[in-house]
């Protein structure tokens, strides 16, 4: 397998400005690295003002690193190339309904990426738009509706289609589940992991449902006040936690449904 | 002895295209010191089941009800003044966002002090003040903060969602509410501080008595203090019964379906496929007749179109044609 990404002591500070003087330093987030591989899945899990969507942020390209360097495929990702940027990563946010336009379509949205980034026809366009829908569980008919009109899954499944329309190597997802219903959120799963299989896409999710990261995730990174706590695989994490934090975030959940859990399996 | 007793209530809702029913038949008893959890995704009219209890109404919903009881009072036969003052004596709601349901402009300690009712209050009026003062301090004590003068000199911006979601528990608290509606407490919150909120909750209910109605979205946040749970889809009741055997056992497939999607099982294959229901939950506009699961259900089959009625099985009760579980019918 070949690394799909790798991270070089990456860092990101913000500088408080109060009056005249120079501001004080804040670390968002200190030296870390880390690499992923082609088709794998990271999640990225801790407490609030972690880091942890810092982190998404820097690599998506949404924000500029103070120091270090992101490699995609042993290429460097120069942080003011957008161009180069968004065919390659791309990102999904959390509330669906309000990262997509309500003034426009959804096929006029979806048509956008393509526009900026391919130098095809409109029938070339349009046909990719509409096997794009496809491959995310929608109909063609869905070209003309407005955002609205759609149910919070197949928002959520237009930003999905949004983030694949271009190929792109690694989808950055900040919170992508913690809005759907319960039902939905099973649906929206499988999609993600149907998308991994047949397109080898490399997933990077920040999210704290402890649940969900042992189902999809490979590799598990745990921040804390802007430090890496720890990083491993899925299975050496659950079963051999070095760290206090790591067995709070991955057993928080499962601690409080202890019933559930021992009256499933006896 | 059920101190909240609600058989067959429903609501319907006039529209610009007609009525719409979003509470259909709904039956819910709640015992006295009970915590009772009740699970929906959106737009099951979980949030308007509390309004409907509590008395929020508006003007355009209609309610009816065979039995909509609170204690000794039959709620619906009361007049507006009645009802608002057993409402305010006895029952409490704590909200989802607690930051923005605490007021922007006072600071914390001004709203908790304004919450504490006369009534506990001895000695005269010279000392009001102080006993207030005193009151609301060990209110917060109660919910768990310590440093009180730094919390109560707050605005309830600076306060983090848990601290705001303790504070709003503790005016909720304030006048030794029966019982406490919790809509949705801990959706927003980490894992750590949903663990605290909850077992606040719980232990609450466990000194003082009190029946919580905990409403919630999914499975994974029901707690093990909580003695009976029920689900409800698009206004329908699909099963109640007490945790552990609906866990256990879910003899309906909508039960089955949350149960699974869930994620408890250790042993589901990571990145296997998750077995789930079809479809989208239907609009309020689009409502399917009969079981309003029928066109996602994977039992589904011609009689679904008529509404099935409440049957027992074991100490659950559930409405479904074709359940899970063979179940037998004269029951």
């Amino acid at each position: 397998m070949s690394k799909v990404l790798e991270v070089f002591d990456l860092t990101k500070y913000y500088y408080h400005k109060t009056g005249w003087l120079p501001g004080k330093k804040i670390c968002a987030l200190e030296p870390i690295s880390f690499s992923l591989e082609r088709g794998e899945t990271l999640a990225i899990m801790g407490e609030t003002g972690s880091g942890k969507s810092t982190i998404a942020k820097l690599i998506a390209g949404a924000e500029v690193p103070s120091n270090g360097d992101i490699f995609l495929n042993g290429q460097r990702l120069d942080p003011h190339n957008y161009r180069q940027r968004c065919q390659n990563i791309r990102m999904i946010f959390q509330d669906a309904l309000r990262s997509l336009n309500p003034e426009t379509s959804v096929g006029t949205q979806l048509m956008e990426p393509l526009h900026f980034n391919t130098d095809w026809d409109q029938d070339k366009k349009t046909g990719h738009v509409i096997e794009t829908l496809r491959k995310v569980g929608l109909l063609a008919d869905h070209y003309d509706f407005y955002p609205h009109m759609l149910s919070s899954g197949q928002q959520q499944r237009v930003c999905i289609a949004r983030a694949i329309i271009l190929e792109p190597q690694i989808v950055v997802a900040d919170e992508a589940f913690v809005a759907l219903d319960p039902s939905i959120r099973a649906q929206i799963i499988n999609l993600i992991l149907d998308l991994q299989h047949d397109m080898e896409i490399s997933f990077i999710f920040v999210t704290h449902s402890a649940e969900i990261v042992k189902h999809i995730a490979d590799k598990i990174l745990i921040m804390h006040h802007g430090r890496l706590v720890e990083f491993g695989t899925t299975d050496a994490l659950i079963k051999n936690p070095q760290q206090e934090l790591t067995k709070n975030l991955l057993h928080a959940e499962s601690k409080h449904n202890v019933l559930t859990h021992s009256t499933i399996q006896e | 002895m059920n101190i909240l007793d609600i058989r067959n209530l429903s609501i319907e809702i006039e529209t610009s295209g007609g009525p719409v029913r979003v509470i259909d038949k709904l039956s819910l008893q709640l015992a006295e010191g009970e915590i009772h959890t009740l699970i929906g995704e959106s737009g099951s009219g979980k949030s308007l089941l509390a309004k409907a209890i509590l008395g929020f109404i508006n003007p355009r919903w209609k309610i009816t009800a065979d039995r909509l009881w609170w204690r000794q009072y039959d709620l619906l036969a009361l007049s507006r003044a009645q009802r608002r003052q057993v409402t305010g004596r006895d029952m409490a709601m704590i909200f989802q966002n607690p930051g923005s349901y605490l007021d922007p402009n006072t600071t914390v300690g001004e709203q908790l002090r304004e919450s504490v009712p006369a009534r506990d209050l001895p000695g005269t009026i010279l000392t009001r003040r102080k006993q207030v003062q005193k009151r609301a301090e060990e209110l917060m004590h109660r919910v768990g903060i310590k440093d009180h003068d730094a919390i109560m000199g707050s605005y309830p911006f600076e306060l983090s969602d848990g601290v705001a979601q303790k504070v709003s528990i503790a005016m909720a608290i304030a006048h030794r509410p029966k019982l406490l509606i919790a809509d949705e407490p801990t959706t927003a919150m980490e894992p750590s501080m949903r663990a605290q909120i909850y077992r606040l909750l719980a232990k609450l209910s466990a000194g003082d008595g009190m029946s919580i109605l905990m409403i919630t979205q999914d499975l994974t946040a029901v707690i093990p203090e909580s003695q009976r749970i029920s689900l409800v889809y698009c206004g329908q009741l699909m099963e109640t019964g007490p945790t552990e055997d609906v866990m256990r056992e879910p003899v309906q497939p909508y039960t089955g379906a949350m149960l699974s999607t869930s994620l408890f099982n250790s042993d589901t294959e990571p990145k296997s496929r998750l077995p789930t229901l079809s479809g989208a939950i239907p609009t309020l506009q689009h409502m399917p007749i009969g079981c309003r699961l029928g066109p996602r259900c994977p039992n589904a089959r011609r009689a679904c179109i008529e509404q099935p009625p409440l049957r027992s099985y074991k100490k659950h009760q559930f409405a479904c044609h074709y359940p899970l579980i063979e179940v037998d019918s004269h029951e």
